[in-house]
C-alpha cells in the first residue's frame, strides 16, 4: 500500500519532470567473430549481434510500458573495431562501419558504439586503420558512433594519436560540411575511458567483459532541479549542505528506477546485467537541463562564478546517491555539460555567460569534459590538438574520465548558429581564442610521461 | 482456535481501538490483524481474532455490543474463511492505475466496472486530493491484481479509453516502480 504522497510524487517525477530512462545499451563481445576475410568477419559480426540485440528494443519499450518509463534510446555497444578488426586496412574498415550501420538500422538502433581504438600508450596496425578511416566512416554513416582512448592515468598521454584525430575531426567536418560537421558529433576522444558506459557516443564494450552484456544510462535532470524548488520553497533558507542531500536522496530514487528496468530488461533477455551509470543527461528541452539547475541554486547562468563549485557539488552528490541505490555503478556517473545537447547550456554560451575557458574549468569536476561544443571551422589542427589535449591532461593527473566532442563547423564563425537536430540540439559556435594559431608544442609527437601517482604497484 | 473478522464503524474518537481491543482480550480472544482507517471523520477497524472454540460468534459480537454501548458505534462480525478458499495469488501481479482530473460522479462505477469485466479485483482503492480548489487535482488510485489470465492490453487499453472519453489523465504503472523510488 502506499501514501497518496508516494503515488503522486512517482506519477508527476514521470509525467512532469521528465524522469525516464535515458539509455538501455547491449554490450555485444565480437571477440569470437574474428576473421582475416572481410566477408567472413560481416556475417559473423551480423549474425551475432543480430542474434543478441532483435528483441531489444521491443523489451525495453515491454519494460517501459509495465512500469509507466519510458526507455528513450535503445542502443548497442561493441567490442574495439579497431582490435577485432585488427588485420584490415582503413578502406575495409570503412566497409566495416557501413554494415554495422546497416545492422543497426536492421535491429531498429538508432546509435551503435565501438568503431573504437585504444591507443593511450601506443598505435598499433588495426587502430591505425581506423583512426584513418574515421572521416569516410562516419561521414558515410548516420548510426555509428566512434571513440579513441588516447591518455589514461596509468600510461599517460599519446600525443602523435591527439594529433591524429584532430587531423581525423577536421576532415570528417570537411566530409560533412553539408550537415554542419555533424559526423564529428558521433566521435569522443577519451582520456580513461570506462568499458561499460551505455550513453553514446562514446559507448563501446571493453576487453574484460562477458559475451552480452546490458548496461543502463539513468537520467533525470529535470527531478534533481525540481526536488531542490520543493526544498526551497519549503525552506527557502536551506544550506548547501542540506540541498547536497536532497539531490544525494533524489539521484538515489533515479538510479534505483533504472536498475528496476535494466535488470528486467536482462532478465527477459536473458542476458547479464552489468552496470548502472547514473548520469544527469540533458536534452535539449525545457526542463530537462543541467543548465536550469545552476539557475535553481541561485546563480545567473552557467557559466557565471560559483558554477565549477555548484557543478562539484551536483557531480559528487549524484554519484552518493547512486552509489547507495546500486551496488553495480559504472559508466561516467555524473552530471554532463554538453554544450548543444542543453538548451539552457546552449543559451549560456550564446549569451556569453559561458567561455570554453570556463567550461574546462567545469570539466575539472564533472564526469565528461568539453561535450558538444562546436567551434569555428577555421580552428587550426593544432589549436583542436590543444584543447583535446588540455582535457586529456586533465583527466590524466585527476584519474578521472575525461572527454572531447567538438565539432569544427566548415565554414562558420564564432556566434553563428548551428543546429545538429534531434537530441544533438543546437547552439551558437563557441569563440575560442588564437584559434588558428599553428604553435609547434602540439606537433612534436611523442608521448606526455604518466604522472608520479599513476606509479602504484 | 477459530477465526472472524470483526468491523467496527462510527465517528471517530480517542478510545476506540482501546475499548474493542479490552472487550476482545477479556472474553480470551488474540488479536491477529488489526487495521483502520479514517475518511474525514469517520472511524472504520478491522480486526482479525483468534478466539476460544466454546465461544460463539453471536456471544462475541453480543458481548462487544454490550461493552461498547453508548459509544454510537456499529459492529459486525463474521467468520473468516480459509485461505485455500481464498483468492489464489499465485502468478498475480499488482499495478496502479491512476487517474487525474476533474471530478464528476459516476468515476469510481465506471472504472471498476471494466475492470469487474476482465475479472479483475481491485486490491486497494484510494482517492486523493492534492489541496486546494484546483479541480484537476482529484486523483483517483486503484490498485489491480492482474493474473496471467487476465487480458492485460485489453483492460489497460478499456481504461485508457474510458479515461479519454472522461477527460481524465491515466497512468497505469507496476506497484514495484513505486515500491523503487518511495521504499528505500
Amino acid at each position: 500500500m502506499f501514501n497518496s504522497q508516494e503515488i503522486i510524487s512517482t506519477i508527476e517525477m514521470v509525467k512532469n519532470e521528465h524522469l525516464d530512462v535515458r539509455a538501455v545499451t547491449l554490450g555485444i563481445s565480437l571477440f569470437d567473430c574474428i576473421s582475416h576475410d572481410l566477408d567472413v568477419f560481416k556475417n559473423n559480426i551480423r549474425s551475432k549481434i543480430i542474434k543478441n540485440a532483435s528483441n531489444l528494443v521491443s523489451m525495453c519499450d515491454a519494460v517501459g510500458e509495465k512500469y509507466g518509463i519510458s526507455v528513450v534510446n535503445k542502443r548497442i555497444s561493441i567490442s574495439p573495431v579497431a582490435l577485432v578488426g585488427a588485420p584490415f586496412s582503413a578502406s575495409q574498415m570503412v566497409e566495416i562501419a557501413l554494415t554495422l550501420n546497416d545492422i543497426a538500422r536492421e535491429v531498429n538502433i538508432d546509435f551503435l558504439g565501438g568503431f573504437s581504438a585504444l591507443v593511450e600508450k601506443g598505435i598499433a596496425n588495426g587502430d591505425r586503420a581506423l583512426i584513418e578511416a574515421l572521416p569516410e566512416a562516419l561521414a558515410r554513416t548516420q548510426r555509428i558512433c566512434a571513440s579513441v582512448n588516447v591518455a589514461s592515468t596509468r600510461s599517460g598521454i599519446n600525443m602523435d594519436a591527439v594529433l591524429d584525430i584532430s587531423r581525423a575531426i577536421k576532415k570528417a567536418a570537411a566530409l560533412s560540411a553539408a550537415d554542419d560537421g555533424l559526423a564529428c558529433a558521433k566521435l569522443c576522444v577519451f582520456a580513461n575511458i570506462p568499458q561499460d558506459m551505455p550513453f553514446m557516443a562514446g559507448a563501446y564494450l571493453g576487453v574484460g567483459e562477458a559475451d552480452a552484456v546490458i548496461n543502463v544510462g539513468v537520467s533525470g535532470p529535470g527531478v534533481v532541479k525540481k526536488a531542490i524548488e520543493r526544498g526551497l520553497e519549503n525552506s527557502p533558507g536551506l544550506g548547501l549542505g542540506e540541498i547536497a542531500e536532497i539531490i544525494k536522496n533524489t539521484a538515489c530514487k533515479v538510479t534505483r528506477v533504472g536498475e528496476l528496468i535494466g535488470r528486467e530488461v536482462a532478465k527477459n533477455l536473458n542476458i547479464r546485467f552489468g552496470v548502472v551509470d547514473l548520469s544527469l543527461a540533458p536534452t535539449p528541452t525545457v526542463g530537462d537541463s543541467i543548465g536550469e539547475i545552476f539557475q535553481t541554486l541561485g546563480l545567473t547562468s552557467i557559466g557565471v562564478p560559483g558554477s565549477t563549485a555548484a557543478l562539484a557539488m551536483l557531480n559528487d552528490a549524484v554519484k552518493k546517491g547512486g552509489a547507495f541505490a546500486s551496488s553495480h555503478v559504472g559508466g561516467l556517473s555524473g552530471a554532463f555539460i554538453p554544450v548543444s545537447e542543453d538548451l539552457n547550456i546552449a543559451e549560456a554560451a550564446a549569451g556569453g555567460y559561458l567561455t570554453i575557458e570556463k567550461l574546462e574549468a567545469m570539466t575539472c569536476v564533472c564526469s565528461v569534459g568539453l561535450d558538444m561544443v562546436p567551434v569555428p571551422g577555421d580552428i587550426s589542427e593544432e589549436t583542436l590538438a590543444g584543447i583535446i589535449v588540455d582535457e586529456m591532461a586533465i583527466g590524466m593527473i585527476n584519474n578521472k574520465t575525461t572527454a572531447t566532442r567538438i565539432i569544427p563547423v566548415p565554414g562558420k564563425k564564432a556566434g553563428d548558429k548551428v543546429s545538429f537536430g534531434g537530441l544533438l540540439g543546437e547552439a551558437a559556435i563557441m569563440n575560442v581564442p588564437h584559434a588558428t594559431n599553428r604553435d609547434t608544442f602540439l606537433t612534436r609527437g611523442g608521448r606526455i610521461p604518466a604522472p608520479i601517482h599513476s606509479l602504484k604497484n | 482456535m477459530n477465526k472472524i473478522i470483526i468491523t467496527v464503524l462510527g465517528k471517530d474518537r480517542p478510545g476506540i481501538i482501546a475499548s474493542v481491543s479490552k472487550s476482545l482480550y477479556q472474553m480470551d480472544c488474540n488479536l491477529q490483524n488489526v487495521n483502520q482507517m479514517i475518511l474525514q471523520n469517520q472511524f472504520a477497524g478491522f480486526f482479525i481474532v483468534d478466539h476460544p472454540a466454546d465461544l460463539a460468534i453471536d456471544n462475541i459480537h453480543h458481548q462487544l455490543e454490550k461493552d461498547l454501548e453508548g459509544q454510537n458505534l456499529k459492529i459486525h462480525a463474521d467468520v473468516v474463511e480459509n485461505k485455500a478458499n481464498g483468492n489464489n495469488k499465485v502468478n498475480e501481479e499488482i499495478f496502479l492505475f491512476t487517474t487525474i482530473g476533474p471530478d464528476q460522479k459516476g468515476l469510481v462505477a465506471r472504472f471498476t466496472e471494466i475492470i469487474a469485466s476482465y475479472n479483475v479485483n481491485v486490491t486497494n482503492l484510494t482517492a486523493i486530493f492534492k489541496g486546494g480548489d484546483e479541480p484537476t487535482a482529484n486523483i483517483m488510485s486503484y490498485q489491480i491484481a492482474i493474473t496471467s489470465d487476465t487480458d492485460q492490453a485489453g483492460l489497460f487499453q478499456s481504461l485508457r479509453q474510458k479515461a479519454a472519453e472522461l477527460g481524465l489523465d491515466i497512468s497505469i504503472q507496476h506497484k514495484n516502480i513505486f515500491e523503487t523510488i518511495n521504499k528505500i
